[in-house]
């Protein structure tokens, strides 16, 4: 699986500021988001997901948990069934736009949850440094001991199949990197004259670390975070895979490839599909953050 | 130089450890009864406590952690009740299965991530270029588990080629044979590999391209290989570190691509301990994977070390 590389992130610069026409930065960010071809078209191809697994119930016609026995397994193409059936007779495009739903925020959540917490964990480190901060990151670093994908499946093999627990295994695997990147970003800042200025004028450490540190790693942080997405769908529809993450009926792109496995030799490119999606959210995802950190003009988070 | 090796060798101790506690408290917590399937149906509360206290379940969390540990270090990983054979004898053939796997998958995956890598830095902004680019990031996004359907369908299932699971044929077979059972999962396992390292190489090969000394060189009249094999030289760093990791990856075993192609390897019987609740076994298990992790990332720094004069240096 992906290696969760470590890098030291660099502090975003605005180099290219212009003389004549002074605008913002986020402008300048967002303009050159979307002059990045590649960046848009992902970016669109997961509203689509997205919004196709919440408004499923208006696109199709089907229920994605009764089938039709007697219509299991059609092929792509099939009248009424666009992709099929699988093995129960349910049609296949129906469970796949509902199974973007929990795919995707299965993904997603993990991320946001190891991003709020590593951040808190990573800027407290860096800030305080000392035996406190020395304390926290070697505690990381147990944690980043592990393969993530291993770390993961005995996480949630601990904590016992379902989506909640599967959702907090991702989590605590991601916690580790980003606190890392928290740090790294925390440390560079901690020396530069306005934190100097807001100790001087007797801000608190909690203060600073929310107005002054908070900000201004934000963009390395967010970076890098954005990059894990993808890797965090592959990991959890992997899960569930396993069996350890989504339970059946509710549909699950990871769960319903693993539950067509058994029709490879009858429907193979219908057993295929719920994969297909996997990889494109996945790669969407990686373009994204690939586009996000050029527009921000991050060398290296 | 002897120093700084000896400094980072001394750090493996405190993350053995470390790992060893994660290890143990979260197969601790394991749900389920880990007596269940040792008890007789009509075993009493008394029969119950004397098993608890025979495989000494009834001592306190740290006495427990430090018994464990001194089984471990001579090698004992205790009984597997659900297999019915010692924890280290089946850790060791499964280990050496996933070892086969993974160099397979590991010269797979590195040969041709840096060819790729470097096909693409030295034509940069060319179709090949894009083509790289395009297959690693593929490679880096794609759920080696859809590969690993994927194959099957395709080698298996439509052109009936490939044997779709197993390590050999029932009737035996030699080295073809073998090469027919692993060439799917290698290839499976590797895809990943192939992305991040031909991404890496890429990256940095074009970081140090950008460099004043490549300039000086095209101005001596070095032809464009001999620039190559000086860039590569100082580009080789961070794509060891990366390649390294992937090995790491690899030699855990992936849980996922043997259960598919039921390779008999670590990430199988960890994932039948699993299902199994046989707990010793996935005690060990995972141990043995964080333990393989941690000492394949100590052999790239000693490594980085070894190459890297300025790292010496920074000492």
């Amino acid at each position: 699986m992906v290696a969760i590389v470590q890098v030291p992130a660099a502090v975003p610069s605005t180099a290219d500021t212009d003389a004549v026409a002074p605008r913002s930065y986020l402008a300048e960010v967002r303009t050159r988001f979307f002059h990045n071809r590649a960046g848009v078209s992902a970016v669109s191809a997961l509203v689509l997901l997205a919004v196709a697994a919440i408004v499923a119930p208006l696109l199709s016609p089907y229920d994605p948990l009764i089938g039709n026995a007697t219509r299991r397994l059609l092929p792509i193409g099939s009248a009424g069934h666009l992709l099929g059936t699988d093995e129960q007779g349910r049609d296949m495009l129906t469970r796949l736009l509902y199974g973007g739903r929990l795919s995707l925020l299965t993904g997603m959540l993990p991320v946001i949850v190891a991003t709020v917490i590593g951040t808190a964990i990573g800027a407290t480190a860096g800030y305080l440094r000392g035996p406190v901060g020395a304390v926290l990151m070697r505690t990381m670093d147990m944690l980043y001991a592990f393969p993530a994908i291993m770390l993961a499946i005995a996480i949630s093999a601990s904590l016992g199949a379902g989506v909640t627990n599967s959702v907090l295994a991702i989590s605590v695997v991601f916690i580790a990197p980003i606190s890392r990147v928290a740090e790294a970003a925390t440390r560079r800042v901690i020396f530069l004259e306005y934190i100097d200025a807001a100790r001087l004028s007797g801000a608190s450490t909690a203060c600073i670390l929310m107005s002054q540190v908070l900000p201004n790693i934000f963009n390395p942080i967010f970076v890098y975070a954005s990059g894990l997405i993808g890797l965090s769908i592959v990991v959890a529809s992997g899960l569930s895979f396993l069996g350890m993450g989504a339970r059946p009926p509710v549909p699950e792109w990871g769960f319903m490839l693993n539950s067509l496995r058994g029709a490879i030799y009858v429907q193979p490119w219908v057993a295929a599909l719920p994969g297909f999606l996997i990889f494109a959210t996945s790669m969407s995802c990686n373009v994204m953050s690939d586009a996000l950190r050029d527009a921000l003009d991050i060398k290296d988070a | 130089m002897t120093l700084m090796l000896l400094r980072r060798l001394g750090m493996v101790i405190p993350t053995l450890l470390g790992v060893s506690v994660v290890v143990f408290i979260l197969m601790s917590v394991l749900p389920g009864d880990p007596l269940a399937g040792l008890l007789a149906q009509d075993a009493t509360t008394a029969d119950r406590a004397a098993l608890k206290h025979s495989l000494g379940l009834d001592a306190p969390l740290p006495v427990r952690y430090v018994r464990w540990l001194g089984d471990v270090l001579h090698g004992d990983f205790g009984y597997s009740p659900y297999r019915r054979r010692d924890v280290s004898e089946l850790l060791g053939a499964a280990f050496s299965n996933t070892v086969r796997l993974a160099v397979t998958a590991a010269v797979l995956g590195i040969g041709t991530g840096l060819t790729l890598g470097t096909l693409g830095a030295v034509m940069r902004g060319r179709v090949m270029d894009r083509v790289v680019s395009m297959l690693a990031m593929t490679g880096i996004s794609v759920p080696s588990y859809w590969v690993a359907i994927l194959l099957i369908i395709i080698f298996s299932a439509t052109l009936k080629w490939l044997p779709a699971g197993g390590m050999h044929s029932a009737h035996g077979g030699g080295f073809p044979d073998y090469v027919k059972h692993v060439a799917m999962p290698a290839f499976a396992s590797a895809f990943v590999s192939v992305g991040v390292i031909a991404r890496m190489t890429r990256a940095s090969l074009l970081e140090t391209y950008s460099m004043d000394f490549v300039d000086l060189l095209r101005a001596k009249g070095l032809r464009g290989w001999q620039v190559l094999w000086h860039v590569a030289k100082m580009a080789a760093s961070p794509v060891l570190t990366v390649a390294g990791l992937q090995v790491g990856f690899l030699l855990g075993g992936s849980v996922l691509v043997e259960t598919i192609f039921s390779w008999p390897g670590l990430g199988q019987l960890i994932f039948q301990a699993i299902a199994a609740r046989d707990f010793k076994v996935l005690q060990a298990g995972v141990l043995v994977v964080a333990v393989t992790f941690v000492l394949m990332n100590l052999l790239v720094d000693v490594l980085q070390l070894l190459i890297d004069p300025r790292l010496r240096k920074a000492a």
